[in-house]
């Protein structure tokens, strides 16, 4: 691997982790370096929702550890991991339908008080995506789904993130809306900032991401970079068709 | 619809009127009213069914916390007014023979009942919508029930009599100062000198709520409100921010029970039942969820009106009564589907009460006049 010397941004470590009895994930390993995109790939009920809410600190693992630029981050609150700098574009984009453009944006910086600061990144973002300036004053839930993407883009990047986790983002988008949404994913990366993607669509996710895994079951069945799981024999022959 | 058109056009009448006008204007005639009583226009009756009214209130801003920002239904919501109530009628009645002072007994009438609001809220947030209310409506009559049958402690359904009126300074202070006997107008016992007492605190109440509304916990509670997986997702703790409002509305609640037992001298378990819970959830919802000026016209609507069709009604005064809950009921099936955001909106409830909102339409309709002939088919 590329970047083995480096300190990883995030890492698992064997996590484990249980709804009830039930254990979804059964000890897997995953390591997120700076500036990377890294995707993860599965079929339903494969554990890909539950790593993403173990990112976020919403499910909190039973047994491994969870490690955010080598420290433990296991009991640590979503709101202070936020602070840390992880940021996510959950599933469906979940925007607040009812807030402004503006509004939403706002609500990505909520764990911050810098207010100068705030207002730079407003400007950033609004260069990055011009077409949400010109709709910042209109209600988030009247804006084609494209347009949705982007506000869910800016609202992630306006928490200054180091990591954005991207849960499904080709889910119920158009052909067409999922290459520009993975476009936007290569150039927020280009910015500096590692992406974590969670998708079932493998050919979309492997095209720009620099490594990959694969769930299946809550156990990584396969991992290795982009051009290596686009050549596995039963990567291709479960996802990609071949 | 021609009716939905008449109700956009007041819709957009009422939102471009700057808020302030509602509070200073709101403000100068609740504080003329007890003049016309003074000056003989008004009879003192009439005062009470303000200080009633300016109670309601209270409950309305409080419970609008939990309802208008948090968007968690309370169908339990006077329970926390019992406590407010029965923790000033314990401390300042012949009951345990206490008379304690009037700031001490107001402010724990209020702790006592964020307390309560702590216990049932702590286990039971993590429910939603139709759940959560269920177990704050079961929980309203437990604690209604309780206060019936605790006999030792509050005479069940007796209740406690002879509440002191409050007094607001201390027993004995005016004494070590040299004087005789306690000031008259120290003591509040006229229906005038509690009107203005018990305007002074919904006013602070209402200041309170408006700064709250606007701060960093306002939005928190908004965002839950819309979605609760994106703004746990933007740093939002979800479980301590909807805490947060249940407390804080359950001492708004005991609070103005705490006014209302020094009030009304009496208290029993009948002034706290169901039937009531659901009267300051059809304040709230008629006079606007969210919305601070609505919801104290909600309140007022709904307390005071009935009052005054009483008396207009005159001999018809018991026909009256019993067509009461009907009419409470018309009104707002009628609100509901002709304007669902309530009197004086707030302005995300109007957006989510209209796919859009009118006033968004108002804009669009003009920027499609501006383009040129050709573009327009294209957009249309």
């Amino acid at each position: 691997m590329a970047s083995e010397q480096q300190k990883p941004l995030l890492e698992f470590r064997s996590v484990e982790t249980y709804y009830g009895r039930i254990q979804i994930l059964k000890g897997v390993n995953y390591q997120v370096h700076p500036g990377e995109i890294v995707c993860l790939l599965g079929g339903n009920a494969s554990g890909k929702s539950t790593t993403m809410k173990t990112i976020l600190g919403i499910v909190k693992p039973a047994k491994g550890t969870v490690l955010w630029e080598g420290e433990v981050i296991n009991n640590l609150r979503t709101a202070e991991r936020i602070k840390r700098g992880v940021a996510t574009v959950p599933e469906n984009r979940r925007l607040f339908p009812n807030l402004t453009v503006l509004e939403n944006l706002e609500m990505g910086a909520y764990t911050r008080t810098d207010a100068a600061e705030i207002a730079a990144d407003l400007e950033r973002v609004y260069e990055f995506f011009p077409k949400l300036a010109e709709r910042r004053k209109q209600r988030a839930g009247t804006l084609s789904g494209g347009e949705q993407q982007m506000v869910a883009f800016g609202r992630a990047l306006m928490s200054r993130p180091k990591l954005i986790c991207m849960d499904e983002p080709s889910m119920g988008l158009s052909p067409a809306l999922v290459d520009q949404n993975f476009d936007l994913i290569q150039q927020v990366n280009e910015q500096g900032v590692a992406v974590f993607v969670v998708e079932q669509n493998a050919t979309a996710a492997l095209s720009i991401a620099d490594r990959g895994y694969v769930l299946q079951g809550g156990r990584v069945v396969i991992e290795g970079t982009a051009a290596e799981l686009l050549d596995n024999p039963e990567l291709k022959r479960a996802y990609l068709g071949g | 619809m021609r009716l939905s058109e008449v109700t956009e056009r007041v819709s957009a009448a009422t939102a471009r009127v700057p808020r302030s006008v509602y509070a200073v204007g709101g403000l100068v005639i609740a504080i003329i009213f007890p003049l016309l009583n003074m000056a003989g226009w008004v009879e003192t009756a009439w005062l009470r069914v303000g200080v009633i009214s300016l109670l309601f209130v209270m409950l309305s801003l409080g419970l609008n916390i939990v309802m208008g920002e948090t968007g968690l239904l309370n169908l339990g919501y006077i329970a926390f007014f019992a406590f407010g109530a029965y923790t000033t009628a314990l401390l300042s009645s012949p009951k345990f023979e206490l008379r304690w002072p009037f700031l001490v007994v107001v402010v724990l009438s209020a702790l006592i009942a964020m307390v309560a609001g702590f216990v049932i809220g702590l286990p039971t947030l993590r429910l939603r919508g139709d759940y959560l209310a269920i177990v704050t409506l079961a929980f309203g009559e437990i604690v209604r029930l309780t206060i019936t049958n605790l006999q030792d402690f509050t005479n069940g359904p007796n209740g406690i009599t002879g509440i002191y009126s409050p007094r607001l300074v201390g027993e004995g202070a005016l004494e070590s100062l040299g004087s005789t006997g306690p000031a008259a107008w120290l003591v509040i016992d006229k229906p005038v000198e509690y009107y203005y007492l018990v305007l002074v605190c919904v006013a602070v109440t209402a200041v309170l709520i408006s700064n709250l509304k606007n701060s960093r916990i306002g939005r928190a509670w908004n965002a839950l409100r819309e979605d609760e997986l994106a703004a746990v997702s933007a740093g939002i703790t979800a479980s301590r921010a909807k805490l947060l409002s249940v407390v804080l509305s359950a001492g708004i609640a005991g609070f103005a029970g705490s006014l209302f037992a020094y009030y009304s001298n009496v208290i029993s378990p009948e002034s706290f039942l169901f039937m009531q819970s659901v009267i300051v959830v059809c304040m709230v919802v008629l006079g606007g969820m969210g919305s601070i000026p609505g919801v104290i016209l909600g309140a007022i609507v709904l307390q005071a009106l009935p009052q005054v069709i009483r008396q207009a009604a005159g001999a018809a005064r018991s026909e009256f009564e019993v067509y009461r809950m009907l009419i409470f009921g018309i009104i707002i099936v009628v609100m509901v589907i002709f304007r669902p955001e309530g009197l004086l909106p707030d302005t995300l409830w109007r957006r989510e009460a209209h796919e859009v909102d009118p006033r968004e339409q108002e804009k669009t309709r003009q920027s499609l006049f501006d383009l040129e002939e050709g573009e327009k088919d294209l957009e249309v």
